[in-house]
């Protein structure tokens, strides 16, 4: 009974604490912005955005994680070592079962791309990463790269504190918007593309390399019926490393817009769950990409003989 | 695109630097990774097959071993089979040269125990003899005179070889 | 105007959800499934099973990308 009335208490309080926070806590519209804000400009039309700087930080935790974990090696592994190891060796045995032949090739970069790109997913929960930033007013934030390529006003962002609008919002006045200092690169099409760029060179060099000319004739072919298919495969395959990027950019991006408007309905308690849902999330999209990469490469070099089970699975890709 | 946030140069930032840290964290982190957990593993079969070894060296010492005392053990039954053979053929030796010897001292005592005896004898002959001439010739000597002494002397004597 | 921007953005990720909500049911029920037929595959079912979903879900993926775009004027 007693555990009874103690989570009873503890919804109630819940409760009243959300209530609470959204009558006392006011903030601004949420600002949700496709592209990634620029924070200054190095040259004109190069922008040194949010994700940008999120990448360096991604860059520099990654790196220090390595380090750190490899600093002192040891056969009898401790602490982090022995957290890295697991988990490189976990990824190991999963790519592996997807194609046996060229793990050893693809592990770099297969695992690379999960880590970089799981801190990437989850640099945007870490509190305040996404809403610390600077106001400024919002025809500048929204139109501020079109403007800059023009040559007008290089430069030129004003960011203003919050606290000199004297304004009872914990976030930017009406009519500015909040340029955070942080974005996750995976909200950045720059960064999904340029990984699904690397993702799709990697396994088309493995394809031709393997299947040598012969690669092609997946794509080109004057056989009858099967020109057709080679049509319908040759834009799938284009299609794959876009579709790569944007389904991370979307789900990741989306996470953030939903933890943003949540945030705003309700500022305590109710995104809490929202958040554990996007730590999922982000874990996933980092498997998924790796795996993918994993599978069009050892789909790349499946040789054409096999023709029937290939076509099924091509079929299944094309989008 | 621009809305979208697509621009060149951060497209180009971000691709370098991907290629940059797969590069870094390979020469950070897989390749120590890999070649510690190959180390791990080679060396735990290594240690497998040591402990292998040692279990074969075992059973091969112990093999030996068992052979070596059984060999030990049947020689050891040869030598007492010898000694027991060779004591009973110098038993048997002893007691036929025992035998022999016993024989000799009998064959030995008996010729002479003969030799004496007939050494006796003679010399009984002989001192019988004498006694005979002598009481003969002391009694003819009293009685006769030199007549038919020698004869009745001689057949003394042959009634005495008779007798014998 | 502005109504309609917000039908088509309604519009646009409210129908790109059904596809993909229907054909990742599918998936799911195939590989639990499998799972409970063979559990010993479960590690390899797990991963072509996200595999899949990943595939399905880039469609809703896109219709969401459309409706961003519409909703926040990049395209108009």
């Amino acid at each position: 009974m007693s555990g009874r009335m103690q989570a009873l208490v503890v919804v109630v309080v819940m409760l009243a604490v959300a209530a609470a926070s959204k009558m006392f806590l006011h903030s601004g519209d949420p600002h949700v912005e496709v592209a990634a804000e620029a924070l200054f400009y190095i040259a004109p039309g190069f922008p040194f955005t949010n994700s940008l700087l999120t990448m360096l930080v991604v860059d520099v935790v990654l790196i220090g994680l390595a380090f750190f974990a490899t600093r002192n090696i040891q056969q009898v592994p401790r602490g982090l070592q022995n957290i890295m190891e697991m988990v490189l060796e976990a990824l190991y045995n999963l790519f592996r079962n997807i194609s046996p032949k060229f793990i050893d090739r693809a592990f770099p970069l297969v695992a690379t791309i999960f880590l970089y790109v799981l801190i990437s997913n989850w640099s945007g929960l870490v509190p305040g990463a996404t809403s610390i930033g600077g106001c400024v007013p919002k025809e500048q934030a929204s139109a501020k790269i079109a403007m800059v390529q023009e040559g007008a006003n290089a430069g030129s962002i004003q960011y203003m504190a919050a606290a000199e609008y004297d304004n009872p919002y914990t976030s930017c006045a009406p009519g500015y918007a909040l340029i955070p200092f942080g974005r996750p690169p995976s909200t950045d099409l720059n960064f999904t593309f340029a990984l699904g760029i690397i993702s799709f060179l990697f396994f088309q060099f493995w394809g031709f390399k393997t299947l040598g000319i012969g690669y092609l004739s997946k794509f080109f072919n004057l056989q009858g019926i099967m020109s057709f298919v080679g049509i319908i495969e040759f834009i799938s395959e284009i299609m794959k490393p876009i579709a790569l990027a944007l389904r991370l950019f979307g789900n990741v991006f989306a996470g953030e817009v939903l933890i943003a408007i949540i945030i705003f309905l309700v500022p305590l308690v109710v995104p809490m769950p929202i958040y554990g849902f996007e730590i999922f999330i982000g874990f996933i999209q980092a498997i998924v990409f790796a795996l993918l990469t994993m599978a069009f490469l050892s789909i790349a070099t499946t040789s054409h003989d096999h023709d029937d089970e290939h076509h099924g699975e091509a079929k299944g890709h094309a989008h | 695109m621009e809305a979208l946030g697509f621009n060149l140069f951060l497209f180009l930032a971000q691709l370098i630097n991907f290629v940059v840290v797969v590069g870094l964290l390979t020469y950070l982190l897989y390749k120590p990774v890999t070649k510690m957990l190959n180390d791990r593993t080679q060396r735990i079969e290594q240690s497998l097959k040591d402990a292998e070894q040692v279990k074969l060296q075992l059973a091969n010492a112990k093999r030996d071993y068992d052979a070596e005392i059984a060999k030990a053990r049947q020689e050891a039954a040869k030598i007492v089979a010898q000694a027991q053979d060779r004591a009973k053929t110098q038993e048997a030796e002893i007691i036929t040269q025992a035998r022999r010897e016993a024989d000799k001292v009998r064959d030995e005592a008996r010729v002479s125990a003969v030799q004496e005896r007939d050494a006796l004898m003679r010399e009984a002959k002989g001192k019988i003899a004498e006694l005979v001439t002598m009481t003969a010739s002391q009694v003819l000597a009293a009685e006769l005179k030199a007549r038919g002494h020698d004869k009745l002397i001689a057949e003394s004597l042959a009634a005495l070889d008779r007798r014998n | 105007m502005e109504g309609l921007n917000l039908v088509a953005t309604a519009l646009a990720i409210g129908l790109a959800a059904i596809g993909p909500g229907i054909g990742i049911g599918i998936i799911v029920a195939g590989a639990l499934q499998a799972m409970g037929r063979n559990p010993e595959m479960q590690n390899t079912l797990v991963t072509y099973m996200f595999i899949g979903i990943a595939f399905t879900e880039a469609l809703a993926i896109f219709g969401l990308l459309i409706s961003f775009m519409i909703a926040f004027r990049v395209i108009t």
